[in-house]
């Protein structure tokens, strides 16, 4: 067998003669064409014919490419059973055809045919082998079925399980017509039922039995059951001694147990979680299992939350507390990672049990139990990596005064009583992180009234901790914080015993106290999570000289922690928004976000990425590629990847789940954004697209109806905020996530865009352009009408603006309305009255337009403790300007079409009775004016920024927006002095304020490339 | 804050906290999914309370082909430890060992002879882990590794084969004392 790519072309039957077999080897196809025609008519063995017609499908005339396909029309036709190795030939010959032509209809049935006589011979896997690898399930499900029946006695149980699996697998896919959806999601149950029934029932298993023997046998089962079956059957099931969660447990085996917790938490059964959390703990005490098999953290907060919920509580809790007694007792028994999963499973306990059933204490304030616990666990961990993240949630939940109590005693007293230099700085990095925590806390703060002594108050709370006035966070606490962490910083680098002990670290305090003074300094510019409808810029209403000095801070700190991920993370973010793409792409590199990370990560930095700084794709050659090529690959066939070696490994399991992820991956967001930002960069730069969106091998199974989903990955981010409040990715992104409404209607709108740009070949040449221009119009009447019904249908859903920027939102609205104009205008020809629709919608878009100019042009309020250059506020507005551009293309491209159009029908039409009414050409004239005028505008804004930007004086320019301010107060005097104290100095700045100028000049550089028409 | 379980694919989404360390390799789609559609007991999980992966392991069940089934180098029905990682915040808590000993259920559960990995010679932490698990080296394999982690003036580095029996080895036929003595070419490796 020799190989082309993915399609292996088949080794003729040994029968045929060398001469032909070497021809066909070689590739040499007149050869073969000829030789194999000789052969068929001396010998009238139809398999000649079949070598003939698979060669000359391999030749470049359209007729003979196409042969094949018609041999194997016939063949499906002619109802007989075909020849295997005919099948092989035309399905290799036919390989290019594979993707139009639906196997399904043709090669599938074939299969199928041909294991039907043929169900014991070896070559029947194969068959269904081919089936699956173009995920033609109704074939594959026949062939199967077959295939069990003619292997009843076999000891290969995997037979019988291919043939439930696929008819699961069938009655759950859109490939099976609704008649018999039910017919086959009943015979998959029952045929597993009767298994379940037999190895319930028999003392012994055989593996000639038709019952359920093997891990995968039992997983198979209960995920058909859960899908298709009755819910108290499962439940039945669940607890059975042969089959259940329990009994597999018992074996090792944790899959079950852990999928029935999900199952039973979506209904509500919590007595049974309750229950069966209870056992599988148990196991472990009683020697069934290895001791702390199951002592996951998950299985300890189900149990307690479920002790919570079941009727007699007070019981149930009972019960949680001497089990997890039992595991304390034996606790030094086990491996460190459990013996701190039983110290969470403690501290959960505390914060879900009732005041009244925990040990009381003495009163001191807010010194609860709680409290005490999260100490306790503190004494343990302290100096690990993970100790924050362990304890936030529970930190988030104290009420003020065990928060005070928490703080000012405990952590207070576990400072006091470690002598130890470096311990002590980690505790402090970590009693930082903590009150930075409690300030983005409600309970924190009190309600203040809104005018006092009738003075309007400027701060609606009181902070609980230094009674100040405050907003949500205190201010003052935080200024506080910025201060008292500058001074470890500054302790742990004068002292040489401390910088020698920080290799050998879980985490060098350093990060963790820059981390809380950058994030401290971001909340007190002001920086408000990205939630949707969004100002023009995220930074407009911020303080640029906190917002920079926060970003000084943490850039200074990536220099000795360059490994951090969460750090790194963060930069990029907030040098995305600052406008620095290209500095930001310099951090993002070396993370080396490749291959099968890049779907959940690479969102991180190019979602956006083309409306920001469009110049990257003309510095990086193939910025996408990776991304591109990470799909192809991926989705290249339309089975699911590896899904025949878990049909061949029998992993039943492993089969559903890899096709619930293929089918999630081909409609991801992150996809859609990799080929929306792509196109629009390529249109950018004038460059040549590779078709229209629609007909990309990614995009043929979407339609308004499929969700495309977002599965962006931001767990490395380092989140110092509070479970109440948004987590930091919501502050530092430029606008609102990936998201279904999103990535739908940046496909409708490059949909938008491909009809407008759509350009017949230049030898086209209809033979009847009267016909032809009908069916033309017809086409783009049809096309409008259905684009215009999608972008309305998205931009309509009350929650749509949460997904968008206000930019965004312009510009989808722009272009639905657009839509409607163009639908409008073409569809009512000069023998129909003029449409006054056409105005109306020109005079909305022209006005949705004028708002978005004026939110882009309008410069950044004055009142802030710093005054940035004018240029600020350009470079923290690209994405704004991004949008006024492609609002202004997207009016001159709809304008041009119609007049266009119009100029065609004239031509074609000397009655003008099709041509377009002379109103419609005047509004698409006004269209074309407007947006020609904007353009030139944003080109000669382009030109300034560039020049601007070129101009001499910018490093002390920046030093002295950033450093130079003279601070009306003393604690702000007293944060500024800090935070050149972490970066070393203004000196030491003045690297970082180089790589931020050209970061903006390569940018604004980028932008004067990009085409303003 | 961890729980151990069987990979998913939907795994794949929450990997950062180990894949965007530099010590750890990242694979293309089709090798995660290949272990997982061949040996899903042999890919477990460590994640965090958020689901986050903060570490996993990755194993197969293999035999040299039978064409080399007289042949000295031949190796018999046993697991392979192809992949084993921790995330930084979750190192120290012995979540390496747990996941191997997880994998040597699986190994136990599907009849192996035995379990092997492959490790650079000069990486001493990894090695005094695997003993300290029962691990011995079994052979040496000159210039596995077409680079040298520690020393820039090489360009190749041994790899130490290193095996644990597993309950089917009962006459402990499949391990050796002085393994350190049998050098092997990296072509008598399959």
């Amino acid at each position: 067998m020799s190989f082309y790519g993915r399609h292996p072309r088949p080794a003729l039957k040994n029968s045929v003669d060398v001469q032909l077999q070497t021809a066909f080897s070689d590739g040499n196809w007149p050869s073969v064409i000829r030789l194999a025609d000789k052969r068929f008519k001396s010998l009238k063995d139809p398999y000649y014919e079949a070598i003939k017609i698979s060669a000359e499908s391999q030749l470049d005339s359209a007729a003979e490419k196409c042969s094949v396909l018609v041999a194997i029309d016939a063949l499906v036709k002619s109802k007989t059973v075909p020849d295997y190795d005919v099948l092989e030939l035309y399905e290799w010959a036919a390989r290019d055809f594979l993707e139009d032509i639906d196997y399904a209809d043709t090669l599938g049935p074939l299969r199928a045919r041909w294991v039907k006589a043929n169900p014991k011979s070896p070559l029947a896997v194969q068959c269904l082998q081919s089936c699956l690898e173009y995920w033609d399930l109704v074939s594959a499900q026949q062939i199967s079925a077959t295939l069990d029946k003619a292997n009843v006695n076999t000891t290969d149980r995997r037979y019988m399980y291919w043939s439930v699996l696929l008819t699961f697998l069938l009655s759950i896919s859109p490939q099976c017509t609704e008649n018999s959806r039910k017919i086959y999601s009943l015979l998959a149950l029952k045929q597993l039922e009767r298994a379940a029934d037999i190895t319930e029932n028999s003392p012994k298993v055989e593996p000639t039995d038709r019952g359920l023997l093997t891990e995968e046998e039992f997983y198979l089962y209960f995920r058909v059951l859960r899908t298709l079956g009755f819910k108290e059957d499962y439940l039945n099931r669940l607890e059975s001694p042969k089959l259940g969660a329990l009994s597999q447990l018992k074996a090792d085996r944790k899959v079950l147990f852990w999928e029935s917790l999900d199952v039973l938490e979506s209904w509500g059964e919590w007595d049974r979680i309750f229950d069966l959390c209870k056992q599988a703990l148990s196991l472990g005490l009683d020697g069934e299992t290895p001791e702390f098999y199951v002592c996951d953290l998950r299985i300890w907060k189900k149990l307690v939350a479920a002790a919570s919920k079941v009727a007699n509580e007070e019981s149930a809790l009972e019960e949680v507390q001497s089990i997890l007694n039992r595991f304390i007792a034996i606790k030094d028994k086990a491996n460190a990672m459990y013996r701190k999963n039983i110290s969470l499973a403690l501290l959960e306990t505390t914060f879900r049990f009732p005041a009244t059933l925990l040990t009381p204490s003495p009163d001191h304030g807010g010194l609860t139990p709680r409290v005490i616990q999260i100490g306790l666990f503190l004494e343990n961990y302290y100096d690990r990596l993970a100790a924050f993240d362990d304890v936030k949630d529970y930190v988030s939940q104290l009420s003020f005064e065990e928060a005070k109590a928490f703080t000012e005693i405990v952590l207070s007293k576990m400072l006091e009583e470690n002598s130890d230099k470096t311990k002590r700085v980690i505790l402090k990095a970590l009693e930082y992180k903590i009150r930075y925590l409690l300030t983005t806390c409600p309970q924190t703060l009190s309600h203040h009234p809104s005018v006092v002594d009738g003075e309007e108050q400027a701060k609606p709370y009181r902070c609980r901790f230094c009674s100040k006035l405050a907003s949500l966070p205190c201010e003052h606490c935080l200024k506080q914080m910025i201060v008292e962490a500058a001074d470890t910083h500054k302790q742990i680098a004068n002292d040489a015993e401390i910088k020698d002990a920080i290799p050998k670290l879980d985490r060098d305090p350093r990060l963790d106290l820059s981390l809380v003074i950058g994030n401290a300094l971001l909340k007190l510019a002001g920086l408000k999570p990205q939630t949707g409808d969004i100002a023009p810029s995220p930074l407009r209403d911020v303080d640029s000289g906190l917002f920079l000095r926060a970003v000084v801070v943490l850039d200074s700190q990536l220099k000795e922690t360059p490994s951090d991920t969460g750090l790194r993370l963060l930069l990029v973010k907030l040098y995305l928004l600052l406008g620095c793409a290209s500095y930001a792409q310099q951090i993002w590199i070396p993370m080396d976000v490749k291959r099968t990370i890049q779907d959940a990560l690479s969102p991180l930095f190019f979602d956006r990425i083309g409306s920001l700084s469009p110049g990257l794709f003309q510095s990086t050659r193939g910025l996408m590629d990776p991304l591109r090529s990470y799909y192809s690959n991926s989705l290249r066939d339309s089975c699911p990847l590896r899904i025949w070696d878990a049909f061949s490994a029998g992993s039943y399991s492993s089969i559903l789940d890899l096709t619930e992820y293929d089918s999630r991956l081909r409609r991801s967001s992150t996809l859609m954004m990799t080929l929306v930002e792509e196109r629009r960069a390529t249109r950018a730069f004038g460059g040549k697209l590779d078709g229209d969106i629609e007909v990309s091998p990614f995009t043929e199974d979407i339609g308004d109806n499929t969700e495309l989903v977002n599965k962006t990955d931001y767990g490395s981010f380092t989140n110092l905020e509070g479970s109440q409040g948004p987590p930091i990715q919501d502050f530092v992104r430029l606008g609102p996530d990936l998201s279904n409404v999103r990535s739908h209607l940046s496909f409708l709108t490059e949909q938008y865009l491909d009809l407008l740009g759509f350009k017949p070949p230049k030898d086209y040449k209809p033979a009847k352009a009267n016909e032809a221009a009908i069916r033309d119009r017809n086409y783009i009447i049809e096309t409008l009408a259905r684009l215009n019904n999608s972008l309305t249908m998205f931009l309509h859903k009350s929650e749509t603006p949460l997904f968008l920027t206000s930019a965004e939102m312009t510009y989808n609205t722009v272009v639905s309305l657009l839509s409607a104009s163009l639908l409008t205008s073409i569809s009512t020809s000069r023998a129909d009255p003029v449409p006054k629709a056409v105005c109306a919608i020109g005079s909305s878009v022209r006005s949705a337009f004028a708002h978005l100019r004026t939110s882009f042009y309008t410069p950044l309020p004055t009142g802030s403790s710093s005054s940035p250059p004018d240029i600020y506020s350009s470079v923290i507005n690209f994405h704004t300007m991004s949008y006024v551009r492609d609002t202004a293309l997207a009016m001159k491209y709809s304008a041009a079409f119609v007049i266009s159009f119009h100029e065609k029908e004239l031509a074609r039409d000397r009655t003008g009775k099709s041509s377009l009414h002379k109103e419609v050409i005047a509004e698409m004239k006004a269209l074309d004016a407007v947006a020609t005028k904007a353009l030139m505008e944003l080109k000669k804004h382009v030109q300034k920024m560039k020049e601007s930007l070129g101009e001499g004086g910018w490093l002390d320019r920046m030093l002295d927006w950033v450093f130079g301010l003279e601070e009306d107060d003393e604690q702000e005097d007293e944060v500024a002095k800090a935070v050149e104290q972490v970066i070393g100095g203004r000196a030491e700045a003045e690297e970082w304020v180089s790589k931020v100028l050209e970061s903006w000049r390569e940018g604004a550089k980028g932008w004067g490339m990009v085409r303003m028409e | 804050m961890a729980n151990f379980r069987r990979f998913r694919p939907e795994d794949l989404n929450k990997l950062s906290k180990c894949n965007l360390d530099p010590l750890t390799e990242t694979y293309e789609l089709g090798f995660y999914l290949q272990y997982y559609a061949k040996w899903p007991s042999l890919f477990q999980v460590a994640e965090d309370q958020n689901g986050n992966i903060i570490g996993y392991i990755m194993g197969k069940l293999e035999s040299s082909p039978d064409v080399y089934k007289f042949s000295e180098h031949y190796l018999p029905w046993h697991a392979h430890i192809t992949a084993v990682t921790v995330a930084p915040e979750a190192r120290r808590l012995g979540i390496g060992k747990l996941l191997t000993e997880q994998l040597e259920v699986a190994a136990d559960a599907n009849d192996a002879f035995f379990v092997d990995l492959f490790v650079r010679s000069t990486n001493h932490k990894a090695i005094t882990f695997y003993k300290s698990m029962g691990y011995s080296i079994y052979r040496v394999v000159k210039d596995y590794y077409g680079d040298h982690s520690s020393d820039p003036t090489k360009d190749t580095e041994d790899a130490y084969d290193m095996r644990k029996p597993m309950k089917r080895d009962v006459k402990l036929e499949h391990i050796r004392e002085n393994g350190e003595k049998f050098e092997v070419d990296p072509n008598d490796v399959w």
